[in-house]
């Protein structure tokens, strides 16, 4: 499969303190990597910095072959890195149809006449099309995370970030959201999907990546990573 | 078939505002200088209200300096018409120039800043001007300009400009929210590291609201001080002038493009009748807009949307 996104020796320190030490994986294209690891283990800086919201202090990051790094968030956006955050961030006074719409235009550079049918398609695709025109501040929370993997789709993202979209939620709805990524994958959308979830995530991921204190510790198929004896190590503190 | 056209509202906006236009234009065919006068003031603080309401309700900045750009409008018009007897027209609009210069001077200084460390911010910089203004040989110190060039107009000539800067304002804005920017401009309001993720530039953003509304004050500023002829820094730059405008705007309904022309017609009105009370009248205006904050804090056309749904000038976009 061709390589999509490589992090290479990722690290950043707030003054003296050092949250990531030495970050490396690589990302295929149209693969579900499942990020796992403890509190403080490092997933979501991780992800602040793949998006471009906070600078590394060392490494590089490829994303189709180019160094992009220094690029700022927007570029970044417009290049095909798209993301959702842990506690969701809908633009409230605005209607969930327009929540999308504004992703088409600005994220895919679409005119708005173009942006029209592809909000709509993208509604569809989230099961959002019956509310399209309540404001995104009255949406649920389910609702609300279904609305920003549908805004983040919008920008024609080739890797898409997802940090925790099953937090807070029923088993149920946890469900749901396994059929929403699978229905991200098979849009052909490469995905980092961090989650503490893992029952459900290991369901939905080709491998998984275990972070902690700040590195990666081990990376591989689903099972295997489970089984290993850093997982233990790390989760339960010994080797049982 | 024309009722039921009109029903579904096909031609019935378009032909509202044609009727409303055409009372506006032939007002003083009509109606009584002191109605032409008060007209033209609700018009000059309507259109203030917008660019204020630009800023605010639409993009999230909330502007304590706008007086700064009136300020600059009503200088530009003085210094230019009064001392080198340019044309009253492009001493107008270079006051918007002005204005425009100076905003993108100052914007990255500003742009620093949010919430309301921008506010105070741009507060700042209009006491700084005030000062300076108040310390200018040029502009004769703290004693102001009379506008000599402004009494070639009449009421009637003041109506029409006000007309023409009222009706720029609120066609500028309503054009700005149906554009694309429209959209990242409440993006930006509503969720700033959101948008960003977007793919939507905050800075270029911000900028071009910044730059528009500064530019149409600056315009304002001039034909307001065509009306008031007599041009003080302690006026000129007073935060008196943000005060109006946020009451206007908070009471008509902050984030709507029809709140400031129902705040406008109410401040101007309101403040008719308040003339009957010299001492206390800001204590009367205060107290009210407190009690309508009570009562509607989504002021009146805020409060009206949420409960009906109605919307006259909507920036909204709609499926299909």
């Amino acid at each position: 499969m061709k390589e999509i996104l490589n992090v290479d020796q990722l690290a950043i320190s707030f003054g003296n303190n050092e949250v990531l030490k030495c970050i490396n994986f690589k990302l295929h294209e149209n693969e579900v990597l499942g990020v796992i690891g403890p509190n403080g283990a490092g997933k979501t800086v991780m992800l602040n910095i793949l998006t471009g919201i906070l600078k590394p202090t060392k490494g590089t990051i490829t994303f189709l072959g180019e160094d992009i790094t220094k690029d700022t968030i927007p570029e970044r956006c417009r290049k095909g890195i798209g993301r959702t955050f842990q506690v969701p961030r809908p633009f409230e006074k605005m209607t969930v149809y327009e929540n999308i719409l504004t992703g088409c235009v600005y994220g895919s550079r679409i005119s708005e006449k173009e942006a029209r049918h592809k909000a709509l398609d993208i509604l569809e695709k989230i099961k959002l099309s019956d509310r399209t025109k309540d404001f995104a501040g009255k949406l649920g929370l389910l609702d609300r995370k279904r609305l920003e993997v549908g805004r983040a789709l919008a920008t024609d993202p080739k890797v898409l970030l997802l940090d925790e979209v099953g937090g807070g939620l029923t088993e149920s709805e946890v469900e749901e959201v396994l059929d929403l990524v699978r229905m991200v994958k098979s849009q052909g959308v490469s995905v980092v999907w961090i989650e503490h979830i893992i029952k459900t995530m290991l369901e939905g991921t080709d491998r998984v990546l275990l972070l902690a204190n700040g590195c990666d510790i081990v990376c591989g198929c689903p099972q295997d990573v489970m089984n290993s004896k850093e997982v233990t190590d790390i989760y339960i503190g010994c080797e049982c | 078939m024309k009722l039921k056209l009109l029903s579904k509202g096909t031609y019935g906006k378009p032909l509202c505002f044609l009727v409303i236009m055409a009372l506006l234009v032939t007002l003083p065919y009509w109606s009584g200088e002191y109605v032409v006068s008060i007209m033209m003031l609700i018009l000059l603080y309507m259109a203030m209200g917008q660019m204020w309401n630009l800023m605010a309700g639409y993009a999230g900045l909330l502007s304590l300096g706008m007086q700064a750009f009136i300020g600059i409008g009503g200088y530009s018009l003085a210094v230019f018409s009064t001392t080198y007897g340019l044309n009253i027209f492009v001493s107008i609009l270079l006051g918007g120039i002005f204005s425009l210069i100076f905003a993108f001077f100052i914007s990255p200084a500003l742009f620093k800043m949010s919430g309301v460390y921008f506010a105070i911010g741009s507060w700042v910089v209009a006491e700084s001007l005030l000062l300076w203004f108040s310390n200018w040989e040029f502009v004769r110190y703290a004693q102001g300009i009379n506008i000599t060039s402004a009494y070639q107009f009449d009421t009637v000539d003041l109506y029409y400009i006000a007309l023409v800067v009222g009706v720029a304002a609120a066609l500028v804005v309503y054009l700005l929210l149906r554009s694309k920017s429209g959209l990242a401009l409440m993006a930006m309001r509503d969720n700033s590291s959101a948008a960003e993720t977007l793919g939507i530039e905050l800075y270029k953003t911000k900028l071009r609201c910044y730059l528009i509304s500064s530019f149409m004050m600056g315009i304002i500023g001039g034909a307001m001080y065509l009306y008031q002829a007599y041009i003080l820094p302690s006026a000129a730059f007073s935060i008196g002038w943000t005060v109006a405008v946020t009451f206007m705007v908070i009471i008509g309904g902050i984030g709507t493009m029809e709140g400031p022309i129902i705040g406008a017609v109410l401040y101007v009105l309101f403040n008719q009748y308040l003339y009957q009370f010299p001492g206390i009248s800001m204590m009367i205006l205060g107290v009210t807009a407190i009690l309508i904050i009570l009562v509607a804090p989504n002021g009146i056309m805020g409060t009206l949307h949420n409960k009906t749904g109605i919307e006259i000038l909507s920036a909204r976009r709609n499926v299909g």
